[in-house]
């Protein structure tokens, strides 16, 4: 029997965009490099997730920002990476061999400064064992693409439809929380053929040392990750899935997930998946702990199956009419 | 194929804390029951430890010493920000969480040689762990440097293993070091007693200019410090051409690689990098960095 088979019969094997996942946690782009740097850990394990996103992917390398590259701050924090990475030609050549495939699926996160610099990067990952391929047209630390495209939905859909033109994967969009209207984003992005969406990326911030007068970070601002921006996201992927749900579009759920618990806040908000990035940093060996907290809660509400969850949420009734309070 | 010769060195361990004192000068001593990081850990490598559950992040501090056979590890820090600040209201018997042995040690010459090690403020303690470890090995001579602007957290007593070359007011020196048998000598711009009035680079100076060209060429310079004194270690070892190790530091999340977010930019044969602190170093060639 197969892993693949046995996770067929777990309680938390999802399938998401036609992948077989062995559990709802997605590890994010940008918070475990090229998927191999948390393996350092023992105890860590890729079959602990369902999968893990490569680090935002350019046509060429890229150094990145100058440091300080990240501060905390309250429940969370910043960064300003800027796409450090050596550039796609050399991720497919050297990195993607060095991967087991057996153990998780791996996505890689797709960015570029031009329309055709994403398509360029996608197709040489069309061509390559990668499982899925994430559009990061969110990404709020580089001066050109990333999050320029992600707040311009009409940008953002031709993004993906060029993607989706040179490529069979599953094609997953980051969306950008740092816009008017998420869910009109998702809708263009949806018609524009995205297979699945991830919501949300970092919301933009800046930190300032009262001493130097000057920002923390190198690049001035960055993006806010973290506990703290958890209520945001939930309502992005609540306010998404109202979208997504009418396509049979699946969301990654992503933004402050800790523990268990914030992660089923997640599913039941219209997540089908529940990304995991900046708590990893305070506990490498958090996904076990999720994974065992949502099997718990799935006995203790008498679940078959963690996707029973996905959009079980129940609104609480409309506000009522004001009620005059005349004399 | 998967290359997987990196998975499993870093551990996890729920580290009972033994003690956590403060010392003179405002900085502390934690003790903790470690035993993977006590049996694993080289001189120049980190933890990184859960100090406050509050705090979205861990904070990394340099190891002091270790000791295989009790299992513990010892970890001098200054309470500075609200991480630390937490730390030092843990009492023994708590537990700390911590990752560790992270990073790149010092790595030392297979032949015999001269260490001049040259420590500052908060980097001092990975200083002397390297000490402890070379005073272990006949093969070498080391000689240390120490700088503060707060009073030494150790023992101090006047120097009886001689240094030439040093002016006379540097008569101080750590008892830690003296019983090892490294000569070392104490620096301070705070007009600590026994101590040179100015910096580890200074006193450097002084020796390695009194040095016999031949022995001069044996001493490779290992330094960890604030920033601007690994810069002068930096240009100290270009003055001599001397080899020069510099242990840095830098805002910290992930610890084991993942977020490349503590990177410092190296140049290698001509091409500017950017490597991370905390499993690329801390420890670098400092000719890379400076």
């Amino acid at each position: 029997m197969t892993a693949e088979m046995l996770a067929h019969d777990d309680e938390l094997a999802i399938r998401f965009c036609g992948l077989s996942f062995a559990t709802p946690l997605v590890l994010l782009s940008g918070c475990v490099g090229f998927a191999e740097e948390y393996t350092r850990v023992a105890g860590f394990s890729h079959r602990q997730t369902g999968a893990v996103c490569l680090k935002g992917t350019t046509g060429q390398a890229r150094l990145g920002n100058p440091a300080h590259r990240i501060c905390e701050t309250p429940m969370g924090m910043l960064n300003a990476i800027g796409l450090q990475n050596p550039g796609v030609d050399y991720v497919v050549k050297h990195i993607l061999p060095t991967l087991d495939f057996s153990e998780t699926r791996f996505i890689a996160n797709v960015s570029g400064s031009t329309v055709e610099e994403y398509v360029e990067v996608t197709q040489r990952f069309e061509d390559s064992p990668i499982d899925a391929i994430e559009i990061n047209i969110s990404c709020p630390n580089v001066k050109q693409g990333g999050v320029a495209f992600g707040n311009d939905p009409a940008m953002a859909a031709r993004v993906v439809a060029a993607c989706r033109a040179v490529t069979q994967k599953p094609l997953i969009t980051k969306l950008s929380p740092n816009q008017t209207d998420i869910a009109h984003s998702a809708h263009c992005c949806i018609e524009a053929g995205t297979d699945g969406l991830s919501v949300m990326n970092t919301l933009m911030g800046m930190a300032i040392d009262a001493e130097t007068r000057r920002p923390v970070l190198g690049n001035n601002q960055g993006g806010l990750s973290g506990p703290a921006i958890k209520p945001v996201a939930l309502l992005k992927v609540h306010q998404v899935y109202q979208v997504a749900k009418r396509h049979n579009i699946p969301i990654i759920g992503q933004g402050g997930v800790s523990n268990a618990r914030d992660a089923l806040e997640f599913l039941i908000a219209g997540a089908s998946a529940v990304g995991i990035g900046t708590a990893l940093f305070y506990d490498p060996l958090i996904c076990a702990k999720i994974n065992d907290g949502i099997r718990d809660y799935l006995t203790r509400h008498q679940l078959r199956h963690v996707s029973e969850l996905t959009g079980s949420l129940t609104l609480n009734s409309p506000a009522r009419p004001p009620v005059s309070c005349g004399a | 194929m998967s290359s997987t010769a990196h998975r499993d060195t870093l551990f996890v361990e729920q580290a009972p804390i033994i003690h956590n004192h403060r010392c003179p000068g405002g900085q502390y001593l934690l003790r903790l029951k470690a035993p993977i990081c006590a049996q694993k850990a080289q001189p120049g490598q980190f933890i990184h430890l859960q100090c406050d559950p509050h705090l979205p992040l861990r904070r990394p501090l340099s190891i002091l010493s270790t000791d295989a056979d009790a299992g513990v590890v010892d970890l001098l820090y200054l309470p500075v920000g609200q991480g630390t600040q937490t730390l030092t209201t843990r009492k023994a018997g708590e537990i700390l969480d911590l990752i560790g042995p992270i990073g790149q040690p010092f790595s030392l010459p297979a032949h015999a040689s001269r260490p001049l090690l040259l420590g500052g403020g908060v980097g001092i303690p990975p200083v002397l762990f390297l000490a402890a470890r070379l005073a272990a090995n006949a093969h070498h001579q080391p000689l240390a440097f120490l700088g503060s602007e707060l009073p030494f957290p150790f023992d101090t007593r006047k120097a009886a293993l001689d240094i030439p070359g040093l002016p006379t007011e540097a008569s101080d020196t750590l008892s830690c070091c003296e019983d090892w048998g490294i000569p070392t000598r104490l620096s301070s711009r705070a007009g600590l007693p026994g101590c040179f009035n100015g910096f580890v680079t200074e006193l450097a100076d002084h020796w390695l200019k009194q040095l016999a060209p031949a022995e001069r060429a044996k001493v490779t310079i290992y330094a960890c410090g604030p920033h601007p004194m690994l810069a002068a270690c930096a240009a100290l070892a270009k003055a001599y051409q001397l080899p020069c190790q510099v242990s840095l530091e830098e805002h910290m999340a992930c610890g084991v690689g993942g977020c490349a977010g503590c990177v410092v930019e190296t140049q290698q044969d001509g091409q500017p990098r950017m490597q991370r602190v905390c499993v690329d170093g801390p420890v670098f060639d400092a000719y890379q960095v400076f």
